[in-house]
C-alpha cells in the first residue's frame, strides 16, 4: 500500500502544520528549561505567535488555492473552502483573544501556564480540522481533539471545586455526544457505504423518507452536534459549565467551539438536503424555537453574569439554527450560509467582549461575579463600561452594532426562504432577551455602587475588550463589504 | 450634503464633546453647537422649494449593495417642519436644563446630541433599513436620558420604554424585510428604498385579516401605535415622561412621538392605502378614546407632570384622529398639531420643570396662590396654558379646529365625540391653573424659609421663542403649511397610486429607480444571477 501525498495538499493544511508546531514550543521550552516556567509573556508571546502565523498562512492559502477547481485534498478527507477559511478564522481569532485573557485571569495564569497554552492551540488544531473535515471520521478526530483539550483546560483551572465539577460534567456529558455521533455515523456508514459527508448529503434527499436506519443516523449525528452548540434540550451543561470554567475559557467555548459545530452543521445540512424531509425540518425547527426561548427566559432570572452570558449563548445558538434551516430549505446556499457565518463571526465578536469585561472583574481564582457587582462601574471606569454596553446592546441586536446586522441578515434570509415564522420568534425573543441585557447596563449606570474591576492592570484583557468594541460597531455599520466577501467566499 | 449635515453634525458634536478637556465649557460649546444646528436647518429651509411634493436635496449612496439597502436621505414638506422642530427644541433643551442636570453633565449632553442625530435621521431617512436603524438608534440614549437622570422609579420607566418600543418595531423590521423580498420579486433587484416600496401594489382583500396587505399594516401601525402612543398602548408614556428628567420630557413629548405619527404620515398610509382607509374606523376610533380618555384621567392627576403626560396622550389622539380622516382638513391639521404639540406640550414640561426645580415638589395641592408671587411665571404659564387648550389665536386652535372639520366632513359621529375633548382640555388644564396660581397660598408657596423666586434671565431666553411661536403659528399658520401643501395635496389625491418623485429626475417610474441605482452594474448581475437561480 503506498501514500500519495501530494506537496501541494502539505501546503493546504500549513496552517494546521505550523500551529501544531507551534503549540509544542512552549511546552518543550519549560522541558529544557528544567521544568520551570519561562515569564507569562514569553508564553503568551509564543501562543499568539503561534496563532498569527497560522491566521496568515490560511489567508495566503486559501488566497492562492481559492480559484483552484478541487477543493479536496487528501483523498477527500478534507476540504479547503470559503467554510472553512472564515470560520477558522473565527476560531484563530477568537483563541487569541482568549489567550490574551488567560493570560490575565488568576484562575489560568501563572502556574502551567505553558501547558495551557499548548493545550489552546493543539484545541484549536481540532477545530481548524473540524471545519475542514470532509469525512465523518475526520470530523469525529477534530471533534476529539479539540473537546479533549478542552476538558484538560477547564479541570486545569487554579479554582479548585466549581471548575472541577463543570471539567467532569462537561467530559462526561461530551462523551455521551461523542458516543451518540459515532452510533450514527455507523448507521449512516451502514445505509449508505460510505463516511464521505458529500455522497451521503447526495443520498439523503432518497434515503431520508425510504430508509429509517438512515434517518436514525442522521439524527444522532445532528444530536451530537446540537450537544456541542448546546440547542435545547441538549443545553443542560451549558450553564454550569460556562459558570465553572475559567472566564476565558468559557469565553473560547461560547465562540470558537460554537462556530466551528454550527460549521460542520453546514457541511451535513445543506442546499436543499431538508426538502423532502418534512419530519426532520419540523424537528429542527421545534428545536430552534425550543432553544431561543428556553435561553432567553432562564437568562431573565440569573444574577450570575457568567450564566446569564451562558443562557445568552443558547438563545444564540437558537437563533443561528433558524439560518441552518435556511440553509436546508434554500436553493442558494451562499445567502442563508453567508448569514450564518457572518452572524458567527459577529457573535463571537461580542460574546468575547462581553467575557472579558467579566474577566476584568475577576480578582482571584474564586470570583463570582454577580450582575449587581456592577453597580456603578460608569463610574470607576467609563470606558469599559461603555465598551459592555456596547457589547450588551450588540447581543440584544441594537444598531448600529454588528448584532443587529447579524439578527438581519439571518432573518431576511429566513423570511426569503419563506419562514416567516421562525423569523418572528427570533424578533420577538430578541425583544425578551433585550430586558436581561440591559439589566447589567441599568446597574452599571443607573444604580449607585463602588464597582471596581481587578486592581491588577491586565492590560492585555482591556486591549482585547477595546479592540472588539470598536469592531462590533464599525463591522456593524460597514457590515455590507465584509458580507460581500463571506458571499463570495462560499460561491 | 445639506441633509447628510443636519444629520451627522450632532454626532460629531457628540464626539467632540467625548474628547473636550475642559467640564466647565461644556454647556456653552453644547448650547454653541445646538444652535450652529438650527442655523445649519434654517438654511436648509432657505433652499427647500415649497412649489414641488417631489422629493428634494436628495443624497443616494449604495450601503449595504447586497440587500439594495442604501444610505438615502430626502426632505419634502412632511418631514421639514419635524427637522426643523428637532433642531429649534435642542438649544432651548440644553438652556432649560442649564441648572437642573448637575451630575455627569459631559454624558448627558452626549446622550442629548446622538439622540438628535437619530431623530433628524428618522425623518430623512428614505430607505427603510436606514429608517430602522435611526428609528432603533433613537432609544437607546433616550433609555440612558430616564434611567441615569430621572426620578425615583426611573429604571422601571425606562426599561418599559425600551421593551415596549423595541417590542413594536421589530415587527415592522419583520414587515420590511417581507416588502424588500417584494421588490426583488416586482423589480428584479432587492431594494429598500421607500420609493420602490410605494411602487409595490399589494392586493388588498377586505374583511380577511391574515391577508398579505392587512397584515403588513398592521406590522407597521403596531409599531407607530406604541410610539404615539396610541390608546391601549400608552401605558409606557406617563411612567416615562414622569420619571424623565425635564429635557428628557420636552424632547420625548416634543419630537419622539412624533416619530410615530410621523411614521404613519410617511409609511402606513401611502404604502398600504386600501388597508389605511378600511382599518380607518379602528384608529380613528382608538384615536377618540384616546382624546377623551387622556383628558379625564389627566383632569383627575395629583401630580402636575402627570398631568401634562396624559394630556399628551389626548393630544396625540387628535393628531391620529387627522390622519385617517384622508382629507386636506383632517391631514394638514394633525401636520400642524404634530408641531403644536411640541411647541406648547414642550414648553409646558420646561415650565413644569422650572417650578419643580424650585419647589421640588410636583404636587398640584400643595401649591396655590402662585400668581402673587411670580407673575412673570404666571404669565408665561398662561399663555402656554391657552394654546394647549386651543383657543384662537394660538397654534393650538388651528391644529385642532383643522382636525375637527377635517373629521365632520369625513365621520362626523367621531366629530361630535372629540370635539367634547375640547371642553375637557379646557376644563383639566384651567382646573389645574387655577388651583396652582390662584386661591389660597399653598404650603410650598407661603414656606417663608425658601422664597421662591420669578423667571431669571435665562428661563426668559427658554420661554420668549415658545410663546414667541405660540403666537407666530396661531396667527400666520400659513407661513408653515404653505411649505407642506403640495406633499400633502400629493399624498391624499394620489393616495391610492402613490409615488414619490425626486426633485430634478424624470418622473418615470422604471427608469428612475434604473437612474438611481448607483450601481447599476451589480444591478444587472443581481439579476443575472436571480435568473440562474
Amino acid at each position: 500500500m503506498t501514500f500519495n501525498i501530494g506537496v501541494a495538499d502539505l501546503i493546504r493544511i500549513s496552517p494546521m502544520i505550523v500551529l501544531f508546531l507551534a503549540s509544542l514550543i512552549p511546552i518543550t521550552i519549560k522541558v529544557l528549561r528544567g521544568n520551570r516556567e519561562q515569564s507569562s509573556e514569553a508564553t503568551l508571546f509564543q501562543g499568539l505567535g503561534g496563532l498569527a502565523a497560522a491566521a496568515i498562512l490560511q489567508m495566503t492559502v486559501y488566497m492562492a488555492v481559492a480559484d483552484s477547481q478541487n477543493p479536496m485534498i487528501f483523498a477527500n478527507a478534507l476540504v479547503i473552502d470559503g467554510v472553512s477559511f472564515w470560520v477558522g478564522m473565527v476560531a484563530l481569532i477568537a483563541a487569541s483573544v482568549s489567550l490574551l485573557l488567560m493570560h490575565d485571569n488568576p484562575s489560568t495564569n501563572g502556574e502551567q501556564f505553558s501547558e495551557l497554552v499548548f493545550l489552546t492551540l493543539s484545541s484549536v488544531l481540532g477545530m481548524l480540522i473540524l471545519v475542514s473535515a470532509a469525512d465523518l471520521l475526520v470530523l469525529f478526530i477534530g471533534l476529539e481533539m479539540m473537546s479533549l483539550s478542552l476538558y484538560l483546560m477547564i479541570a486545569m483551572s487554579h479554582e479548585q471545586k466549581l471548575s472541577k465539577e463543570a471539567a467532569f460534567k462537561y467530559f462526561i456529558l461530551g462523551s455521551f455526544a461523542s458516543a451518540l455521533f459515532l452510533y450514527g455515523v455507523s448507521f449512516l456508514f451502514g445505509t449508505t457505504g460510505s463516511t464521505y459527508i458529500p455522497e451521503i448529503v447526495q443520498q439523503t434527499g432518497q434515503l431520508i423518507n425510504t430508509n429509517r436506519l438512515f434517518l436514525i443516523g442522521m439524527v444522532l449525528v445532528l444530536l451530537g452536534f446540537c450537544f456541542k452548540v448546546s440547542i435545547a434540550p441538549f443545553h443542560a451543561w451549558t450553564p454550569d459549565v460556562y459558570q465553572g470554567a475559567p472566564t476565558p475559557h468559557a469565553a473560547l467555548m461560547a465562540t470558537a467551539v460554537k462556530a466551528v459545530s454550527f460549521a460542520a452543521f453546514l457541511r451535513i445540512i445543506t442546499t436543499k438536503s431538508l426538502v423532502g424531509s418534512e419530519n426532520l425540518f419540523n424537528f429542527l425547527q421545534w428545536l430552534a424555537v425550543l432553544t431561543m426561548i428556553i435561553g432567553n427566559v432562564a437568562a431573565i432570572i440569573q444574577n450570575n453574569l457568567k450564566r446569564m452570558l451562558a443562557y445568552s449563548s443558547i438563545a444564540h445558538s437558537g437563533y443561528i439554527l433558524v439560518g441552518i434551516i435556511t440553509v436546508g430549505v434554500s436553493d442558494r446556499t451562499s445567502f442563508g450560509a453567508t448569514s450564518v457565518i457572518f452572524y458567527l463571526i459577529g457573535y463571537s465578536l461580542m460574546t468575547l467582549g462581553a467575557f472579558a469585561v467579566v474577566s476584568l472583574f475577576e480578582k482571584n481564582e474564586n470570583s463570582k461575579i454577580q450582575i449587581d457587582d456592577l453597580a456603578g462601574y460608569s463610574k470607576k471606569n467609563p470606558v469599559m463600561a461603555f465598551c459592555l454596553t456596547v457589547f450588551l446592546l450588540s447581543l440584544a441586536g441594537v444598531p448600529p452594532t454588528i448584532g443587529f446586522f447579524g439578527k438581519f441578515y439571518l432573518f431576511t434570509s429566513a423570511i426569503g426562504e419563506g419562514l416567516v415564522w421562525l423569523a418572528l420568534w427570533g424578533v420577538l425573543n430578541s425583544v425578551i432577551s433585550a430586558y436581561y441585557y440591559l439589566r447589567p447596563i441599568v446597574v452599571m449606570y443607573m444604580k449607585e455602587g463602588e464597582a471596581e474591576d481587578s486592581n491588577m492592570s491586565m492590560g492585555s484583557t482591556r486591549v482585547a475588550v477595546l479592540v472588539s468594541a470598536i469592531f462590533v460597531v464599525l463591522l456593524g455599520v460597514f457590515s455590507g463589504p465584509i458580507y460581500a466577501l463571506v458571499e463570495k467566499a462560499l460561491l | 450634503m445639506i441633509l447628510s449635515a443636519i444629520t451627522f453634525l450632532p454626532l460629531i458634536f457628540a464626539l467632540i464633546l467625548i474628547v473636550w478637556p475642559n467640564a466647565r465649557t461644556l454647556r456653552h460649546l453644547a448650547l454653541g453647537f445646538s444652535v450652529i444646528e438650527f442655523i445649519v436647518s434654517l438654511a436648509m429651509l432657505s433652499q427647500f422649494d415649497s412649489s414641488t411634493a417631489a422629493l428634494q436635496m436628495v443624497e443616494r449612496y449604495p450601503w449595504v449593495e447586497r440587500f439594495g439597502i442604501s444610505y438615502f436621505l430626502g426632505i419634502d414638506g412632511l418631514s421639514l417642519w419635524l427637522v426643523l422642530l428637532t433642531t429649534f427644541l435642542t438649544p432651548i433643551v440644553l438652556l432649560g436644563a442649564w441648572n437642573s442636570i448637575e451630575n455627569r453633565v459631559r454624558g448627558f449632553l452626549i446622550s442629548m446630541f446622538v439622540l438628535q442625530t437619530a431623530m433628524i435621521g428618522t425623518f430623512l431617512a428614505m430607505d427603510a433599513i436606514f429608517f430602522y436603524f435611526f428609528w432603533e438608534l433613537s432609544l437607546v440614549p433616550m433609555y440612558f436620558m430616564i434611567g441615569i437622570w430621572g426620578g425615583q422609579r426611573r429604571i422601571y420607566a425606562t426599561v418599559k420604554f425600551f421593551i415596549y418600543t423595541m417590542l413594536g418595531s421589530v415587527l415592522m423590521l419583520v414587515a420590511i424585510i417581507y416588502l424588500m423580498f417584494l421588490t426583488q420579486e416586482s423589480l428584479g433587484t432587492m431594494s429598500a428604498s421607500l420609493l420602490d416600496f410605494y411602487r409595490l401594489k399589494l392586493p388588498f382583500v377586505g374583511g380577511q385579516f391574515f391577508t398579505l396587505q392587512t397584515l403588513l399594516f398592521f406590522a407597521f401601525a403596531l409599531a407607530f401605535s406604541i410610539k404615539v402612543p396610541v390608546f391601549p398602548f400608552h401605558t409606557w408614556l406617563p411612567d416615562a415622561h414622569v420619571e424623565a428628567p425635564t429635557p428628557g420630557s420636552v424632547i420625548l413629548a416634543g419630537v419622539m412621538l412624533k416619530m410615530g405619527t410621523y411614521g404613519f404620515l410617511r409609511w402606513t398610509i401611502p404604502l398600504f392605502p386600501e388597508a389605511s382607509e378600511y382599518w380607518a374606523w379602528l384608529f380613528m376610533t382608538v384615536g377618540v378614546i384616546g382624546i377623551v380618555y387622556g383628558a379625564l384621567v389627566a383632569m383627575v392627576q395629583p401630580d402636575l407632570k402627570k398631568l401634562v403626560a396624559y394630556s399628551s396622550v389626548s393630544h396625540m389622539g387628535y393628531v391620529l384622529l387627522g390622519l385617517f380622516t384622508f382629507n386636506h382638513f383632517g391631514m394638514a391639521g394633525s401636520l400642524y398639531q404634530m408641531l403644536n404639540h411640541g411647541v406648547s406640550t414642550g414648553a409646558l414640561f420646561l415650565l413644569v420643570g422650572m417650578i419643580y426645580e424650585r419647589t421640588h415638589s410636583r404636587e398640584i395641592s400643595r401649591y396655590g396662590g402662585l400668581a402673587a408671587v411670580l407673575p412673570l411665571f404666571t404669565i408665561a404659564f398662561f399663555i402656554i396654558t391657552l394654546s394647549s387648550i386651543a383657543v384662537p389665536m394660538t397654534n393650538g386652535f388651528i391644529g385642532e379646529f383643522l382636525i375637527l372639520l377635517g373629521t365632520y366632513k369625513a365621520e362626523n359621529a367621531f366629530a361630535y365625540i372629540a370635539v367634547t375633548g375640547v371642553v375637557l382640555g379646557a376644563v383639566y388644564m384651567l382646573w389645574m391653573f387655577k388651583r396652582i396660581f390662584f386661591g389660597e397660598k399653598g404650603e410650598l408657596v407661603k414656606d417663608g424659609h425658601h422664597p421662591l423666586h420669578d423667571l431669571s434671565a435665562r428661563e426668559i431666553c427658554v420661554l420668549a421663542p415658545m410663546v414667541l411661536m405660540v403666537f407666530w403659528m396661531g396667527l400666520f399658520p400659513n407661513h408653515f403649511l404653505d411649505f407642506a401643501k403640495p406633499s400633502l395635496d400629493h399624498l391624499i389625491n394620489d393616495r391610492g397610486n402613490y409615488e414619490l418623485a425626486i426633485k430634478g429626475q424624470a418622473f418615470d417610474t422604471k427608469t428612475a429607480s434604473l437612474l438611481l441605482a448607483p450601481q447599476s452594474e451589480s444591478a444587472a448581475q443581481n439579476e443575472k444571477t436571480g435568473e440562474v437561480q
